[in-house]
């Protein structure tokens, strides 16, 4: 029980209460101010947190309520390697949204924007530290509202209030699921502490109720999560919000949704499921696959940029679930290692865009077209980010590709390194396409082609003061500050093995429950770490030739002979393209039906492979 | 999508949903048969322990403290939100909105009767509240339900016709304080433990005989800071979509 572990949610929390109760004294510049500091002390405490639990754990106990005879009277932080990880990822990204949104907004009234961002970091971090269920869904829930407001910020057009309507809905609906589900498992367990559900289902082959409740609180955290066919919120969200808010959203809010699906999996559900390993991971396996490429192939077809970024992040979390789903510690280590990596890289890339939005009042690629020639520096940034989205070595992100697909491939799913393969293609050739269009000037001019009617145009309203003479440095650095973590994690010696040990920490049930109720010592199970290389990864330059390629494609396409335009015009994809964009409506009741569809087919899955 | 179709997507699978939901019903335990433990050591320790004879309170706010601000921080954050995107309106109120002013509608006349009745229940309603979130440790009741209560006083006033009246008696500043301080008084009480050395949000505060008003250490001081976020909280929100109403629509 250390006293730092709840300063990183308290104190930002306080910080944003007093700005409230003081709204008239603090002017803008003090709050800002006030604001990036504690964003930069909750990143340290985060970071000396991360350093202290070493390898162990670290059970915080609030009230000072330890538990009785394996009964938890209070409520617990389970501080573990991912979960300080992943509030130290938090919170790094809150600084560098702070700084670039240093000259964000015309106006701020009353520091609510400030406010409200602050409430959001604290949630999150929170909601990573937490080792009680309910309290989970609490900080769930914080984040959550807080997370609506920012994304309707912009409220002088429809549009804003539009995208974070149907985030609300989505994620609320989510929000229930859980809800009930934590009900069904109290009114099962009379226990609310993670480690406590854990052994008191352990024993216990899974019935009706632990199966529901399971698909009930897994399912509410891939909403979260954006899974196809819980994904469609997500770029309606994006492509309204304000960047600093995207930055949070696509680089650690839609992943913490994962993260809290397999905490809850490794702490409470593995001891029932634990016989049947093989089916549910056949499950997340078709659901990741499906999230990947859906993902990828969304990206491909956008134009704005948001958008665009906002699906490659689906894609993405596709990869990751398809890591989650091999339910083996080198693969989990490795999607840690990618979530890291993938914040940073695409952290950055959202500030790339955000400075697109400063400079030229749009992030429309094709409105954009030439526009940014006097930019090579933003260009550059955005170039950094495509080799980073190809898994480039030594990117960070190839590296925990890396570690995924031998994962896969040792379990006999050898097309897994084509998969990651075709993701970053398509991803990084979408970033690269747009970068040749808005820097360059090249490829031909298009009517937005495959713009379905739901998209509206008016989204595009600047969000930043007038000087647009030059980029701001308090934009600029903390983007090339983000690449440059992104490349130097792949150099980190030794990285792979620790974030593998992390995971077999993580993934320990009985350990879990041992520090937490009998005050164990945490220790490490032995397990067998793959060896570090990163020679065998050839093929991510290979993914970087098909993403030059296809960007040519899309630039060059009418240069290509009209036989072979034909012949691909055989293969209909475009119908099909255009059938996808259309399910993609923007209308927040297809969403929930879509959604309801997903609970139905999941939870049915589960009833016939899980038991 | 059609409505046709999407009723289609949503009708069948919300079927399985609810076969799921009747299936895994079947698992809980029958009624009156509690499963425990949790119930049982909480209701063991309440009284002796803590000195409060509110088993709900305890759990609520010391217990499962941390949960109670999470929660406090949702309304927080849901006031702010509210406030931060009615924000525009203000500007449309500079830019002039006479047009959308409808001179032949006057401002209707409060009824008599109305105003005694709405002016006579202000002073009960404020002691009520008063009542409800000092006795939150003793008796059901507390600063959630005692802010609520208190905020309807400032809105009898605006009933009663005083809405120039109402923003006397909550003025923005002060209602700003009184969210922000109730909020972030809360997780002072927290930070104060740990100042004295112990967990956070744990009992540093001296426990008195139970049943007393001044009892229960942490809770009642808990409350009251409750209280003062609820009531601030909700006037703020009321205050806001009035001056919505009220001053940028005429």
């Amino acid at each position: 029980m250390h006293w730092l572990v709840p300063l990183p949610v308290f104190v930002p929390l306080t910080v944003a209460a007093t700005m409230a109760a003081g709204s008239f004294v603090f002017g803008r510049r003090v709050a800002d101010v006030l604001a990036l500091l504690t964003a930069v002390a909750t990143a340290a405490l985060c970071i000396a947190i991360l350093i202290h639990v070493g390898s162990g754990r670290d059970v915080y106990w609030f009230g000072g309520w330890k538990p009785v005879k394996g009964v938890a009277l209070g409520i617990s932080f389970t501080v573990d390697t991912f979960g300080a990880g992943t509030a130290t990822l938090v919170a790094v990204l809150m600084v560098a949204a702070f700084s670039f949104s240093w000259h964000f907004f015309d106006e701020t009234v009353e520091h609510r924007f400030t406010i409200l961002m602050l409430v959001f970091l604290g949630a999150m971090v929170g909601f990573s530290l937490s080792g009680d269920l309910f309290n989970m869904f609490v900080f769930f829930e914080v984040m959550g509202v807080a997370a609506y407001a920012l994304t309707g910020y912009k409220v002088e057009t429809r549009a804003p209030l539009q995208g974070a309507l149907n985030f609300a809905i989505s994620n609320s609906v989510g929000g229930y699921m859980v809800l009930l589900g934590i009900g069904l498992v109290y009114a099962r367990t009379g226990a609310l502490n993670l480690a406590q559900i854990g052994r008191a289902i352990g024993g216990h082959g899974p019935d009706g109720l632990i199966i529901v409740a399971f698909t009930l609180i897994f399912i509410g955290f891939l909403v979260k999560a954006a899974v196809v066919p819980f994904h469609f919120w997500l770029a309606d969200a994006h492509a309204v919000a304000p960047t600093p808010v995207c930055i949070l959203f696509s680089g650690v809010m839609v992943e913490l949704g994962l993260y809290g699906a397999a905490r809850v999996y490794w702490t409470v559900f593995a001891g029932p499921f634990g016989a049947h390993g093989d089916a549910l991971s056949h499950v997340l396996l078709g659901l990741g696959v499906l999230t990947a490429v859906l993902g990828a192939v969304m990206c491909f077809l956008q134009q704005h940029i948001k958008r665009l970024l906002a699906y490659s992040t689906v894609s993405h979390l596709g990869l990751f679930l398809v890591g989650f789903a091999l339910l083996d510690h080198s693969a989990l280590g490795g999607v840690a290692i990618y979530v890291m990596t993938h914040g940073a890289m695409k952290g950055a890339l959202f500030i790339g865009a955000g400075i697109l939005l400063h400079r030229l009042g749009s992030v429309d690629e094709e409105a954009l077209r030439g526009r940014a020639r006097h930019m090579p520096w933003t260009g550059l940034l955005f170039v950094f980010g495509a080799l980073a989205l190809a898994e480039v070595p030594p990117f960070g992100t190839g590296l925990g590709a890396d570690l995924i697909e031998d994962a896969g491939s040792k379990a006999g799913y050898h097309w897994m390194p084509w998969l990651f393969g075709l993701v970053a293609a398509l991803t990084a050739g979408a970033v690269l396409r747009a970068t040749a269009r808005v820097f360059l000037g090249l490829g031909p001019r298009e009517v937005s082609r495959f713009s379905a009617d739901g998209e509206s145009q008016e989204e595009d309203e600047s969000e930043t003061q007038e000087d647009r003479g030059r980029t701001p440095k308090s934009m600029f650095i903390p983007a090339a500050v983000l690449l440059a973590a992104c490349l130097g994690l792949g150099l980190v010696p030794g990285l792979a093995g620790r974030a593998e040990h992390a995971a077999v920490r993580f993934q320990d049930q009985h350990g879990y429950a041992a520090t937490v109720l009998d005050r164990a010592k945490a220790t490490t199970p032995p397990a067998e770490v793959s060896p570090a290389k990163w020679g065998g990864r050839l093929y991510g330059l290979g993914a970087l030739g098909g993403a030059l390629a296809l960007a040519a494609y899309a630039l060059f396409r009418n240069q290509i002979p009209e036989q072979v335009r034909r012949a691909g015009r055989a293969l209909s994809l475009g119908s099909a393209f255009v059938g996808l964009r259309r399910i993609h409506s923007g209308d927040v009741s297809d969403y929930i039906a879509w959604l309801t569809l997903g609970i139905a087919s999941v939870g049915g899955l589960f009833s016939l492979v899980l038991r | 999508m059609s409505t046709r179709t999407r009723l289609l997507l949503f009708v069948l699978p919300a079927l399985g949903v609810a076969a799921l939901l009747v299936w895994s019903f079947t698992g809980l335990p029958s009624f009156g048969h509690y499963p425990g433990p949790y119930g049982n050591v909480v209701n063991a320790q309440v009284v002796p322990v803590r000195h409060a004879t509110n088993a709900v309170a305890s759990v609520n706010f010391d217990f499962r403290g941390v949960d109670t601000i999470g929660e406090e921080f949702i309304l927080f954050a849901a006031v702010m939100g509210t406030s931060a995107l009615l924000r525009v309106q203000r500007r449309e109120r500079q830019e002039g909105s006479s047009d959308d002013r409808d001179e032949s509608h006057p401002a209707a006349e409060t009824a008599g009767a109305v105003q005694v009745i709405c002016m006579a229940l202000v002073a009960p309603i404020v002691l009520l509240g008063i009542y409800i979130v000092v006795h939150g440790h003793l008796t059901p009741g507390g600063g959630f339900q005692g802010g609520v209560i208190l905020a309807t006083a400032p809105l009898m006033v605006y009933l009663g016709g005083r809405y120039i009246v109402f923003r006397q008696v909550s003025p923005k500043g002060l209602l700003d304080f009184g969210e922000g301080a109730g909020a972030g008084g809360f997780v002072a009480i927290g930070f104060i433990a740990m100042l004295a050395g112990a967990a956070f949000l744990e009992n540093v505060f001296p426990l008195g005989k139970a049943s007393e008003v001044f009892s229960a250490g942490t809770i009642p001081v808990i409350n009251l800071s409750v209280g003062l976020e609820v009531a601030g909280g909700l006037l703020l929100v009321m205050w806001e979509f009035l001056e919505q109403a009220l001053v940028v629509r005429g």
